[in-house]
């Protein structure tokens, strides 16, 4: 049952299929109903009439008979009473039954002689008189007329029976005032009637299941394309777009497929021309790449070779070939964060985990970033739990991002040390580089992994950073599906947490290292 | 004189590599198109190639898988990408080392040629023995059995490291030191790739290595005869 109701919430066709039969239905209650009370109706009339004819040829027969014998010898009586009752109960081959019942009423007529006059009352079919309606047989004695009734009688000898009776009062010689009564039995008529009904019944329920069946046969010429038409979206939201409708008409249905064909051709040819426009530009970028770095090789080396002769010249050269040597670091840092971008952009950036020890790679990275900063020396201070940290990761993003968040820190550190926590947890490892520097302002938190954005535009770039570092960092802690957070403070420095599961790929369960750092004040 | 084969379509950087080379003491042999190089290599075989990527008239990666059907010369790849599937693709291909362009430093690129014609293990010699091979060190020779088995430079050298000390695990880092002649690289790929290619020459099955075995999330070690 339950299926069924969810079969005709889901589809189309069983829910027309459903409605339609459940409206014709009650039309063809409507129209069978009326039918029938018209016919039956006809039918009743008609019985009535000719029963009631028959009725008044019969009384007449027996008034006529009776008035002919007057005054005749009581035998004859006898014998004439006789003969009314049975050619009053004589029936034809196709009438039904009847009955009949003679009832004496009144005072009888005066005796002749020593005998009392004869009483023929009597009743034929074992007729359980008692059950006549006592309101006809009033209105008959009191009546010259035909009074008739449809009543329900009981039989001696057999079943209770609706039935129509016909009276009237009848006169016999010798004898005195009779109800006569002629008791029609009603089974053919109701026999007629429950064929009728049946007949109704059988026509409407086989109007019913044709109606039922039309209908499916519509729907399905509309719904048939309607399910084709989700079969081939569904294809296309799976990447398949080379699925067509088949149109074979010019109806409705075949302009809904003609427009599903147009919009799947749009479709395709834009995705196409999307993919293409996507490939160009990767294509480009990668070109770029290659044209670029070729003669920035040729470049360094020149002015690798310049800059190694630069004792020899006067100073102004020998200056301005320091200058070019690091202009050419910087161009090319530059180069190669431009291309970083364009490939988390074209989102082909790939994850390469490798299995390594986080805190070595940590006091490497520190090392190195320690000594490229040249002028000015800033202690950076490690504090870790346990002495390593196995995690699996790409390596070389890793690194990146903690050259990156180093390098940052030192920029904004102002000559105070710089701290590094490491928290390992079951599931994820955190690294907090934490500066007492400049600090960030609230509303420029917001920004600081955008690209190209610093933090004050007049301000002096000590370590000469591309502006794509930090987006670069949590591109990469991104696509390990770790997470990079910042915090800061105006004066107060500064708090980078990054945040990466132990299994690259795998979800960070929470922030072992909370970005506000535990050594301000948590209320402020 | 050290001769190097630079080969490089672009002119001014080929010209360029002539004079650092040629300034740290080494003959230089330019040759700027791919289907050339056999052709100068069989004429005068140089110690070193140093075998740009994209070149006109044959790939690189064609020409390195030419070089080395013929010989175990070392193969230093340039260029300039440097993702990791060109990298691993000129590796395969036979290179013992390669450098993305642009390169930090020209003395970066000496040092590494150096490394590469310099006998890393030149405190060894002698025979070792790893798994059921024999490395007759001196004789720079490697065989199983009466089997003589043919190795590059850098694959010998490889083996070499970590025959010579057999209890040790080396991790990545130390073999890029040691083999590479790298300070601070965490190219691992290097290391991986190299190690690929001496199973597929030297084990009996290179899917279960019995020669070079993995110390999974450490590196590699010796593997010892009978034993795993």
């Amino acid at each position: 049952m339950n299926r069924i109701a969810i079969k005709v919430r889901t589809s189309l066709a069983s829910k027309v299929i459903v409605s339609t039969v459940l409206l014709s239905l009650g039309v063809v209650w409507l129209t069978g109903s009326a039918l029938y009370s018209q016919l039956s109706d006809g039918v009743k009339q008609v019985n009535l009439e000719t029963s009631l004819a028959e009725a008044r040829s019969s009384f007449f027969n027996a008034q006529y008979q009776f008035l002919l014998i007057n005054g005749a010898q009581t035998s004859i009586i006898s014998k004439a009473v006789q003969d009314v009752i049975i050619a009053s109960t004589a029936v034809s081959l196709n009438q039904d039954r009847k009955s009949i019942f003679v009832s004496r009423f009144g005072i009888p007529a005066k005796s002749i002689g020593k005998t009392p006059s004869p009483d023929y009352s009597t009743a034929t079919d074992g007729l359980d008189v008692s059950s006549f309606p006592t309101e006809l047989r009033k209105r008959v004695r009191s009546s010259d007329l035909v009074e008739y009734q449809y009543a329900k009688v009981r039989y001696q000898n057999r079943a209770d029976a609706n039935v129509l009776i016909a009276g009237r009062r009848i006169a016999i010689p010798d004898s005195g005032n009779y109800e006569m009564y002629l008791v029609y039995s009603l089974n053919n008529q109701s026999k007629t009637l429950s064929l009728i009904q049946s007949s109704l019944l059988i026509t409407g329920l086989a109007l019913l299941f044709l109606i039922g069946l039309i209908t499916w046969l519509v729907v399905r010429q509309v719904v048939r394309p309607v399910r084709e038409a989700a079969r081939i979206a569904q294809q296309f939201t799976q990447g398949d777009f080379s699925q067509r409708m088949k149109v074979e008409s010019t109806d409705e249905i075949a302009t809904l497929g003609n427009a599903f064909n147009d919009m799947a051709l749009s479709l395709e040819s834009q995705i196409s021309r999307l993919e293409n426009l996507s490939r160009v530009q990767q294509r480009f970028v990668s070109d770029v790449s290659h044209e670029l770095r070729t003669p920035l090789t040729t470049l360094r080396m020149a002015s690798e070779v310049i800059y190694s002769h630069r004792e020899s010249f006067d100073p102004t050269i020998s200056r301005s070939s320091e200058l070019l040597v690091a202009q050419l670091d910087r161009f090319e840092r530059l180069l190669e964060d431009l291309l970083e971008v364009s490939r988390f952009d074209a989102e082909v950036a790939v994850l390469e985990p490798v299995d390594f020890d986080l805190v070595n790679l940590i006091e490497r990275c520190i090392q190195d970033v320690r000594a490229n900063s040249h002028d000015h020396v800033i202690s950076i201070n490690i504090d870790h739990e346990t002495e390593h940290v196995m995690i699996k990761a790409d390596i070389r993003r890793v690194e990146r991002i903690m050259r990156n968040l180093l390098s940052n820190a030192l920029d904004h550190a102002e000559d105070k040390p710089v701290n590094v926590t490491i928290v390992s947890t079951e599931s994820e490892v955190a690294i907090g580089v934490r500066d007492y520097g400049t600090g960030i302002e609230a509303t420029a938190l917001s920004r600081v992994f955008d690209r190209f954005w610093r933090a004050d535009p007049s301000r002096a770039r000590v370590r000469g950073g591309t502006g794509l570092g930090l987006s670069i960092a949590l591109e990469d802690a991104r696509l390990h599906n770790g997470e990079l957070d910042a915090w800061g403070l105006p004066g107060e420095g500064a708090h980078f947490v990054l945040t990466l599961p132990k299994i690259a790929g795998e979800q960070i369960a929470g922030r072992p290292i909370r970005p506000q750092p535990f050594d301000y004040p948590q209320n402020v | 004189m050290t001769l190097v084969m630079v080969v490089d379509d672009d002119q001014d950087l080929a010209e360029m590599l002539g004079i650092v080379l040629t300034g740290a003491g080494i003959d230089v042999d330019l040759v700027s198109r791919g289907d050339e190089v056999l052709e100068v290599f069989r004429n005068n075989p140089p110690d070193l190639v140093l075998l740009d990527v994209m070149l006109p008239g044959l790939d690189g990666i064609e020409v390195c898988k030419l070089i080395r059907a013929e010989s175990m010369v070392p193969i230093v790849m340039l260029s300039a990408k440097g993702d990791t599937h060109d990298v691993v693709r000129g590796l395969e291909a036979g290179a013992d080392d390669y450098m993305v362009k642009p390169f930090r430093h020209p003395s970066e690129l000496i040092a590494r040629i150096r490394t590469r014609l310099r006998r890393t293990n030149a405190d060894v010699s002698g025979l070792l023995t790893i798994g059921d091979l024999s490395i007759d060190v001196t004789a720079h020779e490697i065989s199983r059995g009466a089997k003589k088995i043919a190795l590059t430079r850098l694959e010998f050298d490889l083996l070499v490291a970590l025959a010579k000390e057999p209890g040790r695990v080396f991790t990545r880092d130390a073999l890029l030191g040691e083999v590479w002649g790298y300070r601070h690289s965490t190219d691992t790929r290097l290391v991986n790739v190299h190690v690929q290619r001496l199973r597929s020459k030297v084990e009996h099955d290179p899917e279960r290595p019995e020669i070079v075995m993995t110390v999974r999330g450490v590196g590699y070690k010796a593997g010892v005869l009978g034993g795993s």
